[in-house]
């Protein structure tokens, strides 16, 4: 019995320790963000910011973080929506079509599934290039949903086959055509499906890098991570306080959309892990 | 059932692979192409054989950066699995505020690794970062160090962030494998007698084998592509030592050595292909 009692104290102790390495960082980040640029280096107790909070206006103006936030947003929502759309169709022609041509359309997604973006990110510059597409939003979302269809495929075919056969035919019977059995019978039932992608492949996508780095470099077209980059070179480290203002800023919408959506989240991503 | 219908369904997937073709699988093929080229991005390209592949192998800054993208890859997935099981194995039992716990563990795993990359900027730079102030001010000595000069100390900075903001993700996935073990299992065990030790590698850790190995495989195959931490945490720095492939793939480019350049991610395509081609094996051996 003593020892359970230990053990379990160590657990706890480990477990507060743990959770505070994770939030430390987001706490330096803060007081960071709103100490004065007077203050004299970490004069004081420096756990205590100043509460300067003139930063975050100065680090709104200055870095144009509101634009590449909308550009984000932008991006997010319309690779989504395209993966959504072409990943679900093919995911309903595979599934249900075992035909030659759709075996082949899947074996070349999930094989390709795994090459990260750089592999072909070069000529893929020169490519959209010829198409007038580097430095548009719609270039972006063509590139970002490219590399995440394969996810999108993968998880409407399984989804799909799992869904009982019975489901079509008493919708034919009924008189639905091919197309509308999709649309009418399917696609309300995709929800989890679609669920579980947007939790597998969202976050990613808004924070993408590599892929910014090479297809946003007009300033008006970045997205948040790549503005964030050009600023920071520009300043070169000299004016701390605003930048990591500006990088609370930029951390706020992920942090609260995964805080309002927590439980879906970890449980799909739970699920989606037990099931792969 | 109507024929003509069913054939117009089975083209469904027509879309998805015409823009996969056209993004995706057409420049891989025209980056072959262009791999044996001396293009510079503009002007016209000679065909120059393997001499790309061979400046390859005789750069040193090349060589440097494969054996800076595989240790960052093996060390990586090696203590992510290793960190990420940890915490399940202290998560996986009920207690207050579990789900907050598990949160809090997962947040860092969210944020941009740009993004992080600048804040742990801001926490170890020598002699200015936060934790270096913080020692001083606590009476500790300097544990900081300058690593920003030293390979192997900058590596193992770059590791250890990493690890530290993905281990959430990989916790999360052991930990569902953990839950979906059967308590019978557990409880029988403890019933013929085995302590929490013999249950673990007697029982729980056979029944984790394909969680492990497909977030080895995972972990390995994402840390060879690392890209976004290394710019905002060394920029490759002490001189190019810290570069990743990927980052020399881009600054190949930038630098008007496109025909070189993708014959660099040629490279990298190849190593990434070994594990990839263990995870279909693996994938395949499931089914």
């Amino acid at each position: 019995m003593k020892t359970d009692r230990i053990l379990s104290i160590i657990r706890i102790a480990a477990l507060v320790l743990i959770c505070l390495t994770c939030l430390v960082p987001f706490y330096v980040l803060l007081v960071l963000a709103l100490n004065s640029p007077s203050r004299i280096f970490y004069e004081g107790n420096i756990f205590v910011p100043d509460f300067f909070f003139s930063n975050f206006i100065e680090a709104w103006h200055e870095s144009r973080i509101g634009q590449a936030m909308v550009n984000s947003a932008i991006i997010t929502s319309g690779t989504l929506a395209l993966a959504i759309v072409l990943g679900g169709l093919a995911g309903y022609a595979i599934a249900r079509r075992k035909t030659r041509f759709n075996k082949f359309v899947f074996g070349l997604l999930l094989s390709c599934m795994m090459i990260p973006g750089i592999i072909n990110t070069v000529p893929l510059y020169t490519l959209m290039r010829h198409l007038h597409a580097v430095n548009t939003l719609y270039g972006m979302i063509l590139v970002c949903s490219t590399l995440a269809l394969p996810s999108a495929v993968f998880i409407y075919s399984t989804f799909i086959s799992s869904l009982p056969m019975e489901l079509d035919e008493a919708a034919v019977l009924d008189g639905c055509t091919g197309c509308s059995v999709f649309w009418r019978i399917i696609f309300p039932v995709m929800k989890p499906a679609t669920a579980s992608f947007v939790i597998l492949n969202g976050f990613g996508i808004w924070n993408n890098y590599s892929q910014s780095v090479f297809f946003l470099q007009s300033r008006s077209k970045q997205n948040i991570p790549q503005a964030l980059s050009v600023f920071f070179q520009q300043f070169g480290g000299a004016d701390w306080n605003m930048m990591a203002a500006t990088a609370t800023i930029a951390i706020i919408p992920v942090v609260a959309v995964f805080l309002v959506f927590q439980k879906q989240f970890i449980n799909g991503l739970a699920s989606g892990a037990v099931k792969g | 059932m109507d024929v003509k219908h069913k054939d117009f369904v089975q083209f469904l997937s027509v879309p998805a692979l015409c823009l996969y073709l056209v993004f995706f699988v057409y420049p891989l093929i025209q980056g072959v192409g262009m791999s044996f080229t001396d293009w510079d991005g503009m002007g016209r390209a000679a065909f120059v054989g393997f001499d790309n592949y061979a400046a390859f192998f005789s750069d040193d800054r090349a060589m440097n950066d494969i054996r800076t993208t595989i240790i960052f890859a093996i060390a990586s997935a090696t203590l992510l699995n290793l960190v990420g099981l940890a915490y399940a194995l202290l998560m996986d039992r009920r207690f207050p505020l579990r789900g907050l716990v598990r949160v809090i563990i997962y947040l860092p795993a969210i944020i941009s690794p740009l993004i992080m990359g600048y804040i742990w900027y801001f926490l170890l730079q020598p002699q200015r970062g936060f934790l270096y102030h913080a020692l001083m001010q606590l009476g500790l000595p300097d544990f900081v160090g300058n690593w920003v000069l030293s390979y192997p100390k900058s590596l193992a900075v770059l590791v250890a962030v990493n690890v530290w903001q993905f281990a959430g993700m990989t916790m999360i996935i052991y930990l569902a494998g953990l839950q979906s073990i059967s308590c019978d299992l557990i409880d029988a065990a403890r019933i013929d007698g085995a302590g929490s030790t013999q249950i673990f590698f007697h029982i729980k850790l056979p029944l984790l084998v394909p969680a492990i190995r497909i977030n080895v495989v995972t972990n390995i195959i994402g840390s060879l592509s690392v890209f976004d931490i290394i710019m905002s945490l060394t920029q490759g720095g002490p001189g190019y030592s810290t570069e990743s492939l990927s980052i020399y793939i881009m600054r190949m480019c930038y630098g008007n050595k496109t025909g070189y350049s993708t014959a660099v991610a040629m490279m990298l395509f190849l190593i990434i292909l070994i594990p990839v081609l263990v995870s279909l094996r693996l994938t395949q051996s499931k089914d």
